[in-house]
């Protein structure tokens, strides 16, 4: 849509430069990346199972029910049980299990020993389980999945609206900014909380409808920004220069306004980012967040702190929020630093 | 017009200062202006009830009957329930403050009219006014309330009552036979906004005798093996206090609390809302010496402080704020929160007790609506009741300390249902009901699919976010035989609403029950409360089968014949499988401070599962409180006391 000015690209580079940011940018990075591939480092279903000479690859295919590998149930198969029994038979089959070879959601029970269970590396359950026997590094592993989802989709639905309707303001100005902003003003002091806890109380909500009432309340923080800086951009004179040459306000607004206002929100964007997992994960503690049994670092707390006498699910919990809310807030810090007008800033 | 007498008094107390002349004057003059306006507004509103009652004694004069002592029957055998044991304990000592808690404000003090039914009544109504007549909670005989005696009329549907001289209401005013007349007269008016109520005693309190102002009669529409519950079950209302009846009936009588016969009363002055309510004992409670009465309802006061949430109550009670804890049962917190080696058990400050009792209890089931579609198959949803694990969740997730519920109606000392049994966890047999009803083939997630690519998945609605662990669990279960739940957990009252109105598709909940002799079908099996809102009939079931034998139930006059009829009600009611059965417990826990005493033998055989403090037989020993709360600071220790009490337990339990 736009090129980046030789301006934004030394900023990336003083970003770059920032050891601790770029680092943390680095690992969180790393990070979404393994999520996005989750299914292969958390999960029940085996990577691979040889079975009678045949392999078998069930992570992302069809569901086997135990059937298929010789077992009498019909259900999906428990591949664990099946390593077991494999590794006691030496048919020369075998089965290679996901590292925390558990998904978010199954219970396991043991017979006479009763949930949340410590930390055990025999059982491969490297954080302990839930108060329903489920494990915690998994379900901690798929929460911060969909706290990653959510807020990457929070931040850009609320950026494409806030930016939007900012630079239309800044630019048009008059009638139009007054009505709007007043439109904003008005709309900004609905108690979004509690809005978000009466319709969660009366519908359940699903990602996308908590992701649209959340955005429906944030959008217009954005404004505020893009509409000074809009208007102060807007004076000056190569916006001028391109209007007499002809240019309509599309062009105006995307190829010159915006590129140079971008650093603004870019500045934003990591806090944007540690406010959406916080939000989320508070309305989750709540109890007014995604329904269950969906794996949430908010309902892990919440579990955690009613049931302190087994500390390993709220300190998960809480060493989690902690550790990828500080590599947001030091990305956060790095762009702001880069990005210093005081240091890059050219008038004319 | 109360604001003006307490300034008055208030002022009578002090000297009148220059100051306070002027602002006399300046109040008098205000409280003139407002009084003026007020005058005629309230000329429009009061209203005396009186003559409109009695008119509507007059006009339906086949239940309002006034007949002289000369018409009672000459043969009538009068009991006074002199052989029946008492059950409270002698050494109880009066006085002290209960501190207790209520999970929310109540919505209202009517116990009638929308709303009333909430937790709170039970305050107000269920453990606090007195009846004609009142059952032993350990025999079940009667022994006397309002009634100092009773007799049965030959017909089996008559009961006729001599009325206790002494018995007065909280406000000083003795109760007479008129009140019971006043009574049945509101209980059949609109002016409560309740049309069930309305119907359910027109239909069955067929009439009321005054032979002179302290003996009645009154009359049920059929014979009845547990008539003195039914009839002596009535209580009176005082007619002094609802004058002013009327349309507005809702709004007027929202926050007063209606002058009771019973131990305590709500002054208005403590009733802070949304924060705490203060019970009081009545001041020379009528019945404070009465042989059943004395060395009951022991407390003082009773604090009730609204903590919203279970783990807070915890947290308060083990502070020594809340003086017992009475949902302790949870495995999570007898064994994990409060085990027996936690210091303040191990110390003799807290005492852990299980008491099994015998009682009908709370069920919970899931409640399938069979007019959604795919629900209406009968296949479908015995595959549901085949897939879903709660002999897990009883074994694994509570400790075996749960089991499961057999029937719907488990617990009726009187009418047990052999051969019943809940359907198992079988993954087979559901996929063999699934596979009936087209649903043969699995997904990729293995959930199944019927010929038109539908899946087979349901949503499950309950009010109750504490069984967020065992619906996760329930729905994990169902996985297995191909099965999917969406766990909706909704707000208590959008849950109950969304019940209420049917829009459910498996409801899961549990309906509380009193300790009644025999089960009531009619409120949830009968046809014509099925498909419409506000009623009980949350399976939808309509059976003109089911509603034949239910009828036929109602009017049943012998314990026999309501054994026989109830079996067959529970046959149909398992052969229908839209009720499934959760789980139960035999026994309940309660923890409290060590100042709390009770009885020996801890409680009664018939008491609601969690309600220790139910029937008042508790006391508070202010000396021990003294004593534990110095022991606290000074590290002090008592010998600790963990009880199970089983004297009532049955053989299967």
């Amino acid at each position: 849509m736009f090129r980046l000015d030789p301006i934004t690209r030394r900023k990336l580079q003083r970003f770059r430069s920032i050891k601790r940011g770029y680092g943390s940018f680095l690992v969180l990075c790393g990070l979404l990346l393994m999520s996005a591939f989750a299914e292969l480092l958390v999960g029940s279903r085996a990577l691979i199972v040889k079975y009678h000479g045949h392999y078998y690859f069930p992570t992302y295919t069809a569901f086997h029910p135990g059937t298929d590998f010789g077992e009498g149930y019909s259900y999906e198969t428990n591949y664990r049980k099946l390593k077991e029994l494999f590794g006691t038979e030496a048919h020369g089959d075998w089965v290679l299990l996901p590292p925390v070879p558990y998904n978010p959601y199954e219970n396991s029970f043991e017979e006479g020993i009763y949930p949340p269970t410590p930390p055990s590396f025999s059982q491969r359950h490297f954080l302990g389980t839930d108060t329903t026997g489920r494990d915690v590094l998994a379900r901690l592993f798929y929460g911060f999945r969909i706290a990653m989802i959510f807020s990457l989709l929070f931040l850009v639905l609320v950026y494409v609206a806030g930016i939007a309707m900012g630079c239309a303001m800044g630019y048009y100005g008059g009638a139009f900014d007054l009505i709007m902003q007043r439109a904003i003003e008005i709309w900004s002091n609905i108690p979004f909380l509690y809005i978000v806890i009466i319709i969660a109380s009366i519908l359940t909500p699903n990602l996308w409808l908590l992701l649209g009432i959340v955005v429906l309340f944030s959008w217009t923080d954005m404004t505020y920004y893009m509409r000074t800086s809009t208007y102060k951009e807007k004076a000056r004179d190569y916006v001028a220069a391109a209007r007499v040459l002809g240019a309509g306000s599309g062009r105006i607004i995307f190829r010159h306004i915006l590129p140079n206002v971008l650093s603004l929100t870019v500045t934003f964007m990591p806090f944007t980012i540690s406010g959406a997992i916080t939000l989320l994960t508070a309305l989750d503690f709540l109890g007014f967040g995604l329904p269950p049994p969906t794996p949430s670092w908010g309902e892990l707390l919440e579990q955690g702190t009613s049931n302190l006498n087994a500390p390993w699910i709220v300190s998960s919990a809480f060493f989690a929020l902690v550790i990828i809310l500080s590599l947001v807030t030091f990305i956060g810090e790095a762009i702001r630093e880069a990005f210093d007008p005081k240091k890059f800033s050219i008038y004319q | 017009m109360k604001n003006l007498l307490h300034f008055f008094s208030e002022c009578g107390r002090g000297a009148l200062t220059p100051h306070r002349v002027l602002k006399l004057s300046l109040v008098a003059a205000l409280t003139i202006l407002l009084a003026s306006s007020c005058a005629k507004k309230e000329a429009a509103v009061t209203r005396d009830i009186g003559p409109e009652a009695e008119a509507y004694y007059k006009a339906h004069s086949d239940v309002f009957h006034f007949a002289t002592p000369a018409d009672l029957p000459k043969n009538l055998v009068w009991h006074d329930g002199h052989d029946v044991p008492e059950f409270s304990a002698p050494d109880a000592k009066r006085g002290g403050t209960f501190n207790f808690w209520i999970p929310d404000f109540p919505r209202t003090l009517r116990y009638l009219g929308p709303d009333a039914t909430g937790s709170f009544r039970f305050w107000l109504l269920d453990d606090n006014i007195i009846t004609l007549t009142q059952k032993q909670p350990n025999t079940g005989q009667y022994f006397p309330g309002l009634a100092k005696a009773w007799a049965y009329g030959s017909d089996g549907k008559t009961m006729y009552f001599k009325l206790d001289p002494d018995a007065h209401y909280s406000d000083g005013v003795q109760v007479k036979a008129d009140d019971y007349f006043f009574a049945l007269f509101v209980l059949r008016s609109r002016y409560i906004n309740d049309p069930y109520t309305n119907n359910i005693v027109t239909e069955r309190y067929t009439g009321i005798t005054k032979y002179d102002d302290y003996t009645i009669s009154a009359n049920y529409r059929d014979s009845k093996p547990d008539l003195d519950d039914i009839l002596g079950g009535l209580a009176p209302m005082p007619e002094h206090f609802y004058k002013e009846l009327g349309d507005d009936y809702l709004q007027r009588y929202q926050w007063t609390m209606e002058p009771t016969t019973g131990p305590y009363i709500i002054k208005p002055e403590d009733l802070h809302k949304g924060s705490y309510i203060d019970l009081t004992r009545v001041p020379n409670w009528w019945a404070s010496d009465k042989r059943f009465y004395r060395h009951r309802y022991n407390a003082d006061r009773i604090h009730l402080e609204v903590i919203r949430d279970t783990d807070k109550v915890f947290e308060a009670f083990k502070r020594g704020d809340v003086d017992l804890f009475d949902k302790i049962t949870p495995p999570k917190f007898w064994y994990d929160k409060l085990p027996n080696n936690d210091p303040l058990v191990q110390k003799g400050y807290i005492h852990k007790t299980v008491f099994y009792n015998q009682a009908p209890v709370p069920t919970w089931a899931l409640y399938i609506n069979t007019a959604m579609p795919s629900l209406d198959n009968r296949d479908i949803r015995e595959g549901i009741a085949y897939a879903s694990n709660f002999d897990l969740i009883d074994h694994q997730y509570y400790r075996g300390d749960y089991v499961r519920m057999q029937t719907g109606s488990d617990g009726y000392a009187e009418v047990p249902f052999p051969g019943i049994h809940a359907r198992p966890f079988s993954v087979d047999k559901a996929l063999e009901d699934f596979a009936k009803a087209g649903f043969t083939k699995r997904d990729s997630d293995g959930i199944l699919m019927n010929g038109k690519g539908q899946r087979l998945s349901f949503t499950i609605t309950t009010p109750y976010e504490r069984m967020r662990d065992v619906l996760t669990i329930l729905r994990e279960e169902a996985r297995k035989a191909g099965l999917d739940f969406t766990i909706e957990i909704l707000d208590q009252t959008t849950a109950f609403k969304k019940i209420d109105e049917k829009h459910h598709q498996i409801a899961f909940m549990a309906m509380n029950v009193g300790i009644p002799k025999y089960p009531d079908y009619r409120q949830e099996y009968y046809s014509t409360a099925a498909n419409k809102p506000q009623t009980n009939n949350f399976t939808n079931t309509v059976d003109p089968e089911m509603d034949k034998l239910i009828d036929a139930y109602d009017r049943a006059q012998t314990m026999d014949e309501i054994r026989r009829l109830a079996l067959q009600l529970e046959q149909r009611i398992y052969d229908n499988a839209a009720f499934i059965p959760a789980f139960e417990q035999p026994f309940y826990r309660a923890g409290y401070w060590r100042w709390i005493k009770w009885p020996e033998g801890f409680n009664v055989r018939f008491s609601i599962d969690e309600y220790p403090y139910a029937g008042g037989l508790y006391w508070i020993d202010e000396d021990a409180k003294k004593e534990t709360l110095n022991a606290r600071n000074s590290g002090q220790t008592f010998p600790p006391e963990i009880k199970v009490y089983d004297q009532w337990k049955t053989a299967n339990q």
